[in-house]
Parts: structure tokens; sequence; C-alpha cells
């Protein structure tokens, strides 16, 4: 541009007055050398970039996305991150929903392309596989020692994603406004409950929306209904490893099968076989039933309220017959612990390794803790809990928090030992699902499983 | 003579009539030279060099891609032949030699039994449907005057989409509490035609079945609407000249001249349908419970969602013979069926 400004003035006064033609041409050069003069600004800028960014060491970071609620969560805090270090950028890789989990994982094996960092399940088959990098101390001290667990070699391979208040998130989420309709209370025993879906059923209304869709849903109706009889294992080292030893089995289970079929059988929506989880927070929202199952806790509430602000939506878990509010402690070691894992394969190359750690070293910090909680999540339980800042704003929040405070709330355990547990679990699921859809009775059901059951400890 | 003899003699007949290739030396006149072998025997030497020559050159052109194709393909096939007999979780790099023990668990397997009775159904099913129904498609289009080329395209069309998007259109069509399907029939008043027409364990795999079909069709029917165009009208006008009704034309004359589309055809629909996968993968996960399970995906969630690589591998095994098997008999009907036509 310069060039063409600059050109015609050096003609001076009196200079021969240039033909439309040659003007033409001229002006035509100069726009040319213009767009050179740009594109070598440009590539000198974008040059600038490449060489900031090449000093930056670029990690990925696999998650497998969720609700709205945690895949906002997710991407808050790798923006937060990436915008205040120096050193190091975290690319998101997210494993779409519906994707397969452990087929996803096991192609990133098979092909040597790990990310640095990674959303963990299966955790101890990845573990003896020697496919994890040690978690230093700089991390897990940044944390409650009660949520993360040293592995057999005395190295933490996980840590928390969020915070771990065992299974709480399994829980109904129901509508506020029909229950005071209604005058319809909270269910303080397992009894209540059934009283309150047969209520809501001779009001014309069907009372409860689950999914089977996706297979592992339909853990959040079965869930509550066996955990009076794992709870009672809780201190004998858990039903699963009880079956293993012999001492119970899966026939143990019987009772809360037959009430799984019952309530599917006579207050379930319709369809429930070929529902997506997601989809129950539409079913509940347009009415199509009063209460919803979910295993999101708090982000659910916020995804009730993205649909509809106005919506009154609460939330309680399913008690025992005693009124016991039974709930799974998080196992944090072994194959059902969950967290954010540092793969070897980031191991091998320092910087890797490092970025990893100095995301980590970020995500449990209480400035992030706060960015979680005001994105709809309740952060990780970091050392420094106490000051941060919680979230109640949102709409029904309070029965969540409330429920923490639950005097009937009974904490258990039932961490398996078995490291090829997660393959019976899929089948367990199925088997259920079968049953719960007729196409099995409940004793082939558990026969099914329990052979199922014993091969897999057998081979593993 | 045979098919194959003929088949040879019309392929030499027809490198000597252009006078290049290989054999061109042997179109050489055996005339009252013949007694001179010497001046023979050259010649053929010649030949013999230089027919090696090319073949090695035309080898060294296919190396290549057959180099990828041994590593990608064969060398991984025969691996899990060994890995059938291991009990590998697929990510641990130990695993332990089991003998037969996978084997003998498959074959004992309700699961798989039902995946095999799916697989079945679902390949023979839709080889069978999709091509009674691309016959009868592509005889309509054969016929048509006007807009042959709008209707090949509509025809065709579902075959460009890939499988998975299809299944996934299809999923959110055949959802039961919001899918277009059953909304239209509420509002038709026809609410009780309404199905959970992906969790109704006795209609699942018709559904799947029908889809599958839907899908494959466009192929099919392109392959008998080739060789309808390709039928000689001669033949055609000489039967209608003596009599005979649209029915004998097409029973005694085009069909018989569509046997080998019809073999290839019904391969490709029985190979296609053995190893369904997407449809199952996106629409049902298999579900509910095991029941649309196919093999095909019985061994994708037993050897990456169940982390038993050596079982899985083991019912890989068993699909390829069965695929093998089945094939092959197939052909062997069909070609049979060929000759007499």
């Amino acid at each position: 541009m310069t060039y063409a400004m600059v050109r015609p003035s050096s003609r001076g006064v009196g200079a021969e007055q240039p033909t439309a033609r040659g003007a033409r041409r001229k002006a035509g050069i100069g726009l040319a050398m213009t767009a050179i003069a740009a594109l070598a600004l440009t590539g000198c800028a974008s040059g600038g970039a490449e060489t900031e960014a090449a000093e930056k060491t670029t990690i990925r970071f696999t998650y497998a996305t969720g609700d709205e609620t945690w895949n906002g969560v997710v991407e808050g805090v790798v923006d937060a991150f990436n915008e205040q270090s120096d050193t190091a950028t975290v690319q998101l890789d997210p494993l779409p929903a519906g994707s397969d989990y452990a087929t996803a994982v096991k192609t990133m094996d098979a092909t040597g392309n790990w990310p640095a960092l990674i959303d963990m399940r299966d955790t101890l088959t990845y573990i003896n596989a020697g496919k994890l990098a040690p978690i230093p101390e700089s991390v897990t001290s940044l944390l409650d020692e009660n949520v993360y667990g040293e592995s057999s070699d005395g190295n933490v391979y996980v840590v928390p994603t969020t915070a771990l208040n065992g299974e709480i998130g399994i829980n109904i989420v129901y509508d506020k406004a029909y229950f005071k309709k209604h005058k319809l209370e909270v269910p303080e025993t397992y009894d209540d409950f059934i009283d309150l879906m047969e209520e809501i059923k001779s009001n014309g209304d069907v009372p409860l929306a689950t999914a089977a869709g996706e297979v592992w849903p339909s853990d959040q109706l079965w869930k509550p209904l066996a955990a009076p009889v794992f709870a009672e294992w809780s201190d004998e080292d858990g039903f699963w490893n009880a079956v293993q030893a012999g001492e119970a089995s899966i026939a143990d289970l019987k009772a809360p099968l037959e009430e799984l079929k019952r309530i599917t059988d006579t207050y379930v929506l319709q369809g429930w076989q070929s529902t997506a989880d997601a989809q129950t927070t539409t079913l509940l929202v347009n009415g199509q039933a009063v209460m919803a199952t979910s295993s999101a806790g708090l982000g659910r509430l916020l995804d009730v309220n993205k649909v509809d602000p106005d919506f009154e939506a609460g939330l309680f878990i399913i008690p025992d017959e005693d009124g016991d509010i039974n709930v799974l402690k998080n196992a944090v070691n072994g194959d059902t612990a969950s967290g954010i894992a540092i793969s070897s394969q980031a191991a091998e190359d320092e910087k890797e390794y490092q970025a990893a750690v100095d995301f980590l070293e970020f995500y449990f910090s209480v400035d992030t803790a706060n960015l979680i909680e005001e994105l709809g999540m309740i952060a990780p339980n970091i050392a420094e809990a106490d000051k941060v800042k919680r979230n109640t704003s949102i709409p029904g929040a309070e029965d969540f928090f409330a429920l923490l405070e639950n005097p009937n709330l009974t904490w258990y355990s039932n961490e398996p030992k078995l490291a090829t547990f997660s393959s019976f679990n899929t089948f367990f699921r199925q088997t259920r699902i079968e049953m719960q859809d007729g196409q099995t009775t409940i004793d082939q059901a558990i026969e099914k499983a329990q052979a199922e059951y014993e091969k897999i400890a057998a081979a593993g | 003579m045979s098919d194959r003899e003929g088949q040879a003699t019309a392929v030499a007949t027809a490198v000597r009539l252009t006078g290049d290739g290989p054999l061109e030396p042997l179109a050489q006149p055996q005339g009252p030279g013949g007694d001179h072998p010497a001046a023979d025997v050259a010649p053929v030497r010649v030949v013999s060099r230089r027919f090696r020559r090319q073949r090695w050159g035309m080898f060294m052109f296919i190396l290549p891609a057959l180099v990828v194709y041994l590593v990608m393909v064969i060398l991984p096939s025969l691996q899990s032949l060994q890995l059938s007999l291991t009990d590998w979780d697929g990510v641990n790099s130990s695993y332990d030699y089991i003998g037969l023990r996978n084997y003998e668990e498959i074959l004992g397997s309700g699961r798989f039994w039902n995946a095999v009775r799916n697989t079945l159904l679902l390949g023979l099913g839709s080889a069978v449907i999709i091509n009674v129904i691309s016959l009868v498609v592509a005889l309509l289009l054969d016929k048509l005057n006007r807009g042959q080329g709008f209707f090949r395209t509509i025809v065709y069309l579902p075959a460009l989409v890939s499988g998975f998007i299809a299944a996934t259109i299809w999923k959110y069509m055949l959802n039961f509490n919001f899918g277009s399907v059953n909304t239209l029939l509420r509002d038709l008043g026809l609410g009780d035609l309404a199905q959970d027409w992906l969790g109704d364990s006795d209609l699942v795999v018709g559904v799947l079945l029908f889809i599958v079909c839907f899908t494959l069709g466009g192929n099919t029917t392109l392959i008998y609407l080739a060789n309808l165009q390709s039928v000689p009208q001669e033949l055609v006008e000489a039967a209608k000249i003596d009599g005979a009704s649209n029915a004998k034309v097409f029973r005694f004359v085009t069909w018989p001249m569509l046997a080998g589309a019809v073999t290839v055809n019904m391969t490709l629909a029985v190979i296609a349908g053995w190893t369904i996968f997407d449809q199952v993968m996106v629409l049902t996960s298999g579900g509910p419970g095991f029941v649309s399970e196919t093999m095909a995906f019985f061994i994708y969630k037993v050897g990456f969602g169940e982390y038993r690589a050596g079982y899985g591998s083991a019912a890989a095994i068993v699909l390829f013979i069965v695929v093998i098997v089945s094939t092959v008999l197939a052909n062997r009907y069909m070609r049979k069926r060929e000759i007499q036509a």
C-alpha cells in the first residue's frame, strides 16, 4: 500500500500523466506488492506465534464426555490453565457421547497414541499392564488424603476428577411443583417410595422415567435397590469379594432383583429399553414422568435448569426399609476407581510429564476448585476445602447438600479385588436388562450371572 | 467342453487374434517346418524368458499392495488364530496359552448361539429380501421411459450414506418418545401402533433387518439394472414373436440371463449380512440385554468392551469358518445354476 501511495507523488509537478491502462497496470502491481508485503508480515507474525507455541509443551487430555455440565467444566478448566501457563498447553481430546470407552482406550494403546492425561476407568487393568505413570506427591499433597490410594507398588496412579461423595450422585430427580400440587412427600422409607409411585400412578401420571439404551444407566435404578444387601457385607470386605470367596452368591440379590422387576413393570415409563440417559431430563421437564433416575447429582439439576429455568427440580435417594440411605463409598484404588491419570507414554518425555503434573497441580488449586463450583459441579476434595466457595445457586442444590448432612446417610464399601470385575459388570448389567425386559426369569438371570462371575473369576 | 475350458480357449483365441501378449508366437503356423524342432525351440525359449520377465514386472507392480495386504490383513488374521488359544486381555503384554478352552466356552454359550441365530437371520434374510426387492425395482427402472436418471438416483441414494450415518438417522426417527415415526402415528390417531422399535425384544431384530435392507439395496439394484440392459433384445423379441407372455419372457429369457448377477448379488449380500456391525452398534448396542447381538458385534463386545481379546479372537475364527463355508456352498449352488443357464 505504501508503494501505491508514494509512487504517484514521485512524479512531481509536470510529470507526464499516465494513461488509464498504465494506471490500472501500476495499480495492479501496487496491489500485488501490497499483498506480498501483507503475506510477508503475516508470515512474520505467525512465525512469532509458532515460536512462542513451540516453547510450550502441548499435551492431550482425553476425557469421556457426559452431561453438558461436565463438558463445560472440563473446557472451562483447560481454558483457564492454558491462559495462565507459560510452559504447557493442554488440548482437549473428548470421547464423544455414545462412544465405547474401553474400545477407544484400547485403540489408543494399540496405536501407541496415549494422551498425557486421561480420564481413567478400568484402572487396575491399565495399572497392571504398566500403562500409567505414578502421580507425584506435589499433586497428591494438594488433596484430602482419603480420596486417593496407593497401589500395591506404593504408587498413586489416579486422582479424583470431582468430589468423591461416593455414589451420592445416583438419585431420583423429581418435579417439586407436582409434589406440592398433590401434597406428596419425599419418601423416608422404601415402602414410602412404593406408596409414592402408587399415588402418582393413581393420578393418571407416570411415576418414573429411567434409561437403559446405553446399558450403564441401568445402574441408576438397580444400585439403590441393591444397596441394602451390599451394605450388609460392607464390614466383611464387600459383597463382590464375598462372592469371589464363595461366602455370598448372586442369589443373595434375588430380593432387589424382584423389586427391580416389579418397579419396571408397574411404574416405569414405557420405552425405557431404548431411552438414552440424557433423554430422562427432557421426559421429566415435559411432564411425561414425575420422577427420573439420574447419576449426575448436581449436574443433572443444572441440566434441568438449562432446559427449563422455571422447572422446580428436587432430588432424593431411594431409602431402604429402615429409612437408611445407603451410599457406596468411592473406590480410590482397584478396577472401579476412576479419575485422572498420567500415561506411561507421556512419562517417557520429561517435558510432557512435567506439563501433565503442572496441569494436575493447577486442577487441584483453590482457584480451580472455585471455578469448577461456578461451572456447576462440586469441586474435588482438596486439602484446602474450607477455602472453596460452594455453589448453592443451582435450583434444587439444597436437596443435594442436605443429603450429605442427612443423619440416615450410611456409607458402605464394596470394592472388588477381581482385576477383571468390569468385564463381569457389563455382563451383569445386560443380564439385568434382559430380565427386566421379560426375556428371562429372575432365577435364570441369577444363574447366568453367577456362572459368568465364576468363569471370569477363574480366568482372572 | 467345460465352461472353464471354454473360457480358457476364448481367452487364448482373443490373445492370438490381437497379436500381442505372451502367447503370440504360439500362433505361428505349424506347417511343414514342423520337422525342424531346433527352429521352433529357440523362439519358445525367447518367449518363455520374455514371459517370465513380464511376469516379474507385473509382480513388482502388485508387490506394494501385496505387502500392505499381507501386513495389515493376512498376518493379523493369522495372529488371531494364535491369540484364540490364549487368555489375552488385549492390553497386558503377557498372556497364557489355554488350549481350546475359548472354543469350548464359545460353543457352550447361549449368548453366542443367539448371536449366530441373529447373524443367520440378518445375513440370509437381508440377502433374500434385498435381492427380491432390488430385482423388482431394477425391472421397473428398466421399463421407465421418462425420468430414469431421477429415479435411479433416488433408489441409489441410501447406498451413498454410510451405514453408521444411516443408522444414526434411523435411531432418531425410531425413538420411542421423541421419534418422528411414533409421533406421526400418534398424530394420526394410531397411537396403539406406536412401538418401542429399538427396545422391544420381539421387534428389534426385524427392525434391524429392515434398516439393513434399506441401506444395502442401492448397489444390488444397480447391478441388476446393468445386467438387465445387457440382455440381448433379439432373444426377447424372438420369444415374443413365438407368443411368449411377459411373464414367460422373464422366466425363460431374462431370469436365466441374470444368473451371474444373482450369484454376485447374493454372495455380496450374504457376506454383508454375516458381518453386520455398525447398525447394531448404533441402534441397539446389542440390546435390550443381548437379544440383538450379531456375531460381529459379539466379537467386538467381548474382545474390546470386556477385555477378553483371546475369547474374541476365537469367536472371530468361528465367524470366519461360518462365512467361508456358507459362501463356498452358496456359490457352488449358484454356479451350477449359471452353467445350466
